[in-house]
């Protein structure tokens, strides 16, 4: 299966260069899979700066580096709360919705009929989704970084009324672009998964309503699976690369 | 000589993995008429149909829409010999993402580049009207009854006015009344546009109303042609049973 889901991944990325392009297609997919995650990815940001901001004061206060919190709380999500949250909270938003529709799209022969007016079923629904997820999750994952920083001052300022431009002056002291960047992007490699998995499965579904449960399920699990050890191998091409991320 | 034809297969064979679907099945539709396909399900009606229109290809023999043989045709010949082909999927494949109108304008758009906007409205409004549903063009799929979307999926089979039509169960699903409406529907399809139809049904009353012309499948083998008459006199038993049972 894994030479399957290769193959389906590598034809989307070099389907998504010829033309036609399936732009109106695409255009719905960015609204579906990124302007509708961005309540979730938000409230998620929010809630996870607020912990995190709760427990690293609880340690760090024993220490009188209270000071540190904003700091700590832009580290952690810059490099990789941020980027392997929002690839995980989107694998089960958009994962299971992709693998379902597509399977239900499948089941219900509209995938024939796509194909019955001599339409690209395959760059019509994959190619679409797949470049969507590859855009959209690196402009989410700052969405996430932003709320959680957010999440984070509310919390500080209810306990210290630090102000917003002291907190922002620690928070981003010694963030450079080299450790916001590449981990950013590293969530263009988890859309690749998340569009591609999920899309396989459905696209490949042939067992009626239980296929499309099914589709929505192994989207969802394997994407997540396939994410948690993408970022391992990611992780350390970066540290390779950027040498003094790793510091 | 003989009438020009619309569908014919050459000793087609199909086959999934072990599973043969079609064991070698020749059979021709002349222009104008309608074939109604029988048989038992699994008998190969649907494979049939999705043959005709290139979604699947034959393991050998020939499958030929006026005269072309689609079973080796590449994307853009087939895609011309679709321009003139409308089909009716079982459960009516109407794309539930889009408006009812939006269905209807998809083939418009990616078929028949020559048309403005304002023509493909005009157009999706004209068939909509054929089929009864001229007020729900807003409506989206899910909010229709299961007779008004096999009868949107008629109209998006309809839309480009092909000149054959292939239907995959018209009545499943349906009470009599709206089965019969289908058929309806149909008759005038052949009727006022001279359009050619192949149906694969169950309903052997809405076959013996529509058809010139019943072809009966079994496990995979043509084991009857000819008009209703004819089949009722067949030697064949599943022939006999499946034409006059009603």
């Amino acid at each position: 299966m894994v030479g399957e889901v290769s193959h389906f991944g590598l034809k989307g990325l070099v389907d998504a260069f010829r033309p036609p392009f399936e732009w109106e297609f695409f255009v719905i997919q960015i609204e579906e899979i990124g302007w509708q995650s961005l309540p979730l990815i938000f409230a998620a940001g929010l809630a996870l700066g607020i912990v995190l901001s709760m427990h690293t004061r609880g340690t760090l206060v024993q220490f009188g580096a209270e000071a540190m919190i904003p700091t700590l709380q832009s580290a952690s999500f810059f490099n990789e709360l941020g980027p392997l949250v929002t690839g995980l909270l989107v694998a089960g938003r958009v994962g299971a919705g992709i693998g379902a529709g597509i399977a239900n799209m499948r089941v219900t022969e509209q995938i024939d009929a796509i194909e019955s007016l001599s339409v690209d079923a395959f760059k019509m629904l994959v190619v679409t989704r797949i470049v969507a997820c590859i855009l959209i999750l690196p402009m989410l994952t700052l969405f996430m970084d932003f709320a959680s920083l957010a999440g984070g001052f509310f919390s500080e300022y209810l306990v210290s009324h630090i102000s917003l431009q002291l907190y922002l002056d620690r928070a981003f002291r010694t963030v450079e672009w080299a450790n916001f960047i590449p981990p950013t992007l590293k969530t263009s490699v988890f859309g690749f998964i998340i569009g591609t998995v999920s899309s396989f499965f459905g696209y490949t579904t042939n067992e009626g309503s239980e296929g499309v449960q099914r589709a929505a399920t192994n989207s969802v699990v394997l994407s997540s699976l396939l994410i948690i050890l993408a970022d391992v191998i990611l992780v350390k091409t970066i540290f390779f690369l950027f040498p003094r991320d790793a510091l | 000589m003989s009438d020009p034809a619309a569908v014919e297969f050459e000793h087609v064979f199909k086959a999934f993995g072990n599973r043969k679907i079609l064991d070698n099945v020749s059979f021709k539709v002349n222009v104008g008429e309608a074939l109604c396909i029988l048989g038992r399900s699994g008998t190969g009606k649907s494979v049939t149909l999705k043959l005709m229109i290139g979604l699947l290809k034959p393991d050998s023999g020939r499958v030929c829409i006026d005269s072309a043989d689609i079973a080796h045709s590449n994307e853009e010949e087939l895609s011309r010999v679709r321009r003139h082909m409308g089909f009716l999927f079982q459960s009516a494949a109407l794309f539930d993402s889009f408006t009812l109108g939006d269905n209807l304008a998809l083939p418009l758009r990616r078929l028949d580049k020559s048309k403005s906007r304002s023509e493909i409205e005009r157009a999706v409004d004209e068939a909509l009207e054929r089929v009864g549903l001229d007020l729900d063009k807003a409506k989206m799929p899910s909010e229709l009854s299961g007779g008004m979307r096999k009868r949107a999926g008629l109209a998006r089979a309809l839309v480009l006015h092909p000149t054959l039509l292939l239907v995959d169960e018209p009545s499943s699903g349906l009470d009599r009344i709206t089965a019969s409406e289908i058929d309806d529907l149909l008759l005038k399809v052949k009727k006022k546009y001279g359009a050619t139809l192949v149906i694969v049904t169950h309903d052997v009353r809405g076959a013996r109303r529509v058809a010139d012309h019943i072809a009966v499948l079994d496990r995979g083998c043509l084991i009857g042609f000819g008009t209703a008459t004819e089949l009722e006199k067949s030697d064949h038993e599943i022939v006999r049973r499946l034409v006059t049972e009603s």
